[in-house]
């Protein structure tokens, strides 16, 4: 059960980012969730990868020996949180620059009164 | 040269070669019609119940399907409402469906 | 090693190194930067239409990144761990669409944007959105899906918001932005599903192994969320008609091969990966959104006053059509009556006919707000007596959306009402009632824009190049509806079949045996 505890956490910070982007009207906690939920699923991920006992994947770290069958942990989930974590300051890079675009001309950074394309 | 469409069949050049015969049936008939239509004269102006026709009048757009628009208004209005434009909308709408579709997923 | 052996990493490689490329080029000179461009362009499409000849005569086509041999996709211990490209008939035939789009956006491109306002950065961004869906495409791995996915949101994201000096860009680059970055990360959350449970990312590996466990109807239902917010479904479409309206004509007509990328995925997700355990109540989802898509889209249509917006509403009224297609394809796959495959066929070939009338149209709008300084319907009006050829191939696009014979639109919008006529009337008797609203709305805007008496405008007079784009999008449109039977017989019928039945033989492809 406690083995569990990790996704819990993905999932309450996943579910908070998404309230966040339900009710919070401001640009820029609008931002904050979408990275609330980037770093719930980058967690997911992360923990996806640990193998209890497990060893560096890298080769020369492997112990030498008899015991063949030591686990070693998949390199694969840690490559990708990398390249998501990559993506994502891209994508929040963007978002707060359009949000301070916004800002210089509108002079708020409300999101019920950013509505001039509506209808 | 037929394109089946589960019914029936589409075949375009037939339709073509149909829709050329019409136009000449057309034309014949109209070529049989009265001779004594003059370009130019006042034959040639639109009738506005005998009101002088105004200069460079043009029914825009947005006045086309006025009636129409009109009656559909309660409609319309709602889906107007319906795109509110603010992106927390965006966002709940999204959720919403999300919902919807774990629900027809988990139940299938 | 021949360079034919490397065809589908050449599609994606190209455009992407040309896209950090051209600002340099600019750095250079100007004509330099639209020769690279136009160079790259050719390049990508002749990529495109090489690979698409190879799988429509040979086969799926198969390329393994990182291996001795493109087609050794299994690893030593026959796991298939490595990166894979792989291009079915669908693939080939979603590639072939943005093949047209992009050519189609380029041209046009070099004459419509302008020097001072960005052109370098725009048609460099342009170059990585045609990288992205193309990889999106031809990708056979689900974290590069993913991470093809976020590319072109970030590229679209960009060419849409780029002309910064404006007030309404930015607001719909932002809306759209986070729309995107939302489906992209529930895609990201699934693949994170199916990697946990089955330690692979490989779609054939991982479609062999899919059942209908719980996990995975969790990551089902979170692919089909984002999936279908990316395609544009009622009601996750509100960014659509923001990012379409807003951007650029060349812009808009990729984001419309964006928006059919994101429909391919969702083909290739419920029809391919999920195929083995598809369920018809996810094809009755997909066809109840669709119909609401068709319907909801094409009634706000009707009262739009900003032609880039009413255009837009009619984009994704046709994105409806596909859906029930598919919706309709999905409910019967496995049982396998005939109707089922013929709606398919017609959801796919509707994409391509799709694809060149809203594509023309796009571009049309684009000309107009050049000639016209704007695109708002309550001023414009009189532009046939100066625009003839714009107003010719605005018709020529309206009548093809519309589904008037003999244009290309008519032929598939026929198949889907007969395939879906026998699984509801009353689906395609509302498919039907659209169509005749969509070209009520059409009608209108011809008339609103073009007819009329003569007004002074403040435009600028079109360039060569901008119509040379949109000549190549109305011959497709002329040349589909007159020879919609050799198209559907070589190009749709495959395609189709790919999803179909094709589970079998893409698995066979990449896993071998």
């Amino acid at each position: 059960m406690i083995g569990n505890l990790p996704f819990v956490v993905c999932m309450i910070l996943v579910a908070l980012g998404l309230w966040t982007l339900m009710t919070r009207r401001n640009l820029i906690k609008l931002a904050i969730g979408i990275v609330l939920i980037e770093n719930g699923v980058n967690l997911f991920l992360v923990s996806l990868g640990y193998v209890r006992g497990g060893v560096a994947p890298i080769y020369t770290y492997a112990p030498q020996g008899v015991p063949v069958n030591v686990p070693m942990a998949m390199p694969t989930p840690q490559a990708l949180t990398l390249t998501s974590i990559v993506i994502g300051v891209a994508t929040t890079a963007l978002l707060l620059a359009f949000a301070v675009l916004i800002h210089r001309q509108r002079g708020t950074l409300d999101a019920g009164r950013i509505r001039e394309l509506r209808g | 040269m037929n394109l089946l469409t589960g019914e029936g069949f589409w075949s375009p050049l037939v339709w073509l070669a149909l829709a050329v015969g019409v136009a000449l049936l057309a034309w014949w008939l109209r070529s049989k019609g009265r001779q004594d239509y003059k370009r130019g004269t006042e034959q040639a102006t639109p009738f506005l119940s005998g009101e002088p026709m105004p200069e460079g009048v043009h029914v825009g757009g947005q006045h086309l399907y006025w009636g129409f628009v009109e009656a559909l208004r309660p409609v319309v209005d709602r889906l107007r409402a319906f795109h509110s434009g603010v992106v927390t909308d965006y966002v709940t709408w999204l959720v919403v469906m999300l919902a919807v579709v774990f629900l027809v997923v988990m139940l299938s | 090693m021949s360079l034919a052996m490397h065809v589908p990493i050449l599609a994606i490689a190209v455009p992407l190194l040309g896209a950090f490329a051209l600002p340099l080029m600019a750095k250079v000179h100007h004509r330099l930067r639209d020769l690279w461009a136009l160079v790259v362009g050719a390049f990508t499409v002749a990529m495109i239409v090489t690979l698409a000849v190879q799988v429509f005569t040979v086969g799926v086509q198969v390329y393994t990144l990182g291996a001795d041999t493109p087609d050794a996709t299994l690893g030593p211990q026959g796991f298939p761990i490595r990166i894979t490209l792989v291009a079915d008939a669908m693939g080939a035939f979603m590639a072939l669409i943005s093949a047209l789009l992009g050519g189609a956006a380029l041209i046009y491109a070099l004459g419509f944007l302008e020097e001072s306002k960005g052109k370098t950065l725009s048609m460099s961004l342009f170059l990585l959105l045609w990288a992205g869906m193309l990889g999106l495409k031809l990708t056979g791995d689900m974290f590069n899906f993913f991470v093809f996915l976020e590319l072109t949101s970030v590229a679209a994201c960009g060419l849409i918001g780029y002309r910064a000096w404006e007030s309404r860009p930015p607001e719909a680059a932002f809306k759209t932005l986070v729309m995107f970055i939302l489906g992209g990360l529930m895609v990201l959350l699934a693949v994170a599903i199916l990697y946990g449970e089955y330690g692979a990312l490989n779609m054939a590996f991982l479609s062999a192994q899919i059942g209908g466990s719980l996990l995975d109807r969790v990551a089902l239902g979170l692919l089909l969320g984002g999936l279908l917010m990316k395609a544009g479904a009622v009601p996750m479409h509100m960014w659509a008609p923001d990012a379409y309206g807003e951007a650029d004509a060349n812009t808009a007509i990729v984001l419309v091969a964006n928006t059919q990328a994101g429909l391919y995925a969702l083909f290739r997700v419920v029809f391919t990966l999920y195929g083995g355990a598809a369920t018809p109540e996810v094809g009755y989802l997909v066809t109840t959104l669709g119909a609401l898509t068709v319907l909801v889209a094409v009634l706000m249509a009707v009262v739009q006053t900003n032609l880039g917006r009413l255009v837009a509403y009619g984009a994704i009224s046709q994105i409806g059509y596909m859906l029930l297609a598919a919706g309709v394809g999905l409910v019967t796959l496995g049982v396998g009556p005939e109707f089922g495959r013929v709606a398919l066929q017609g959801g796919v070939f509707h994409m391509f006919n799709d694809a060149a009338c809203i594509g023309l149209l796009f571009l049309c709008v684009g000309a107009v707000r050049r000639a016209a300084g704007s695109g708002d319907l309550r001023s414009l009006g009189g532009l046939a007596h100066t625009e003839k050829w714009t107003s010719g191939f605005f018709l020529l696009g309206a009548l093809a959306l519309a589904g008037i014979p003999p244009l290309n639109g008519f032929a598939s919008k026929l198949m889907i009402y007969q395939s879906v006529f026998q699984l509801s009337p009353i689906l395609t008797a509302l498919a039907v009632l659209a169509s005749i609203l969509l070209l009520a709305v059409f009608v209108r805007a011809f008339q609103g824009a073009f007819l009329g008496p003569r007004q002074s405008m403040s435009g600028a007079p079109l360039s060569p190049a901008m119509l040379a784009g949109m000549a190549v999008l109305a011959v497709v449109v002329i040349a589909f509806g007159l020879v919609p039977d050799l198209v559907v017989r070589h190009l749709v019928a495959p395609a189709a079949e790919a999803l179909w039945t094709g589970r079998d033989v893409y698995l066979a492809a990449v896993l071998g045996g």
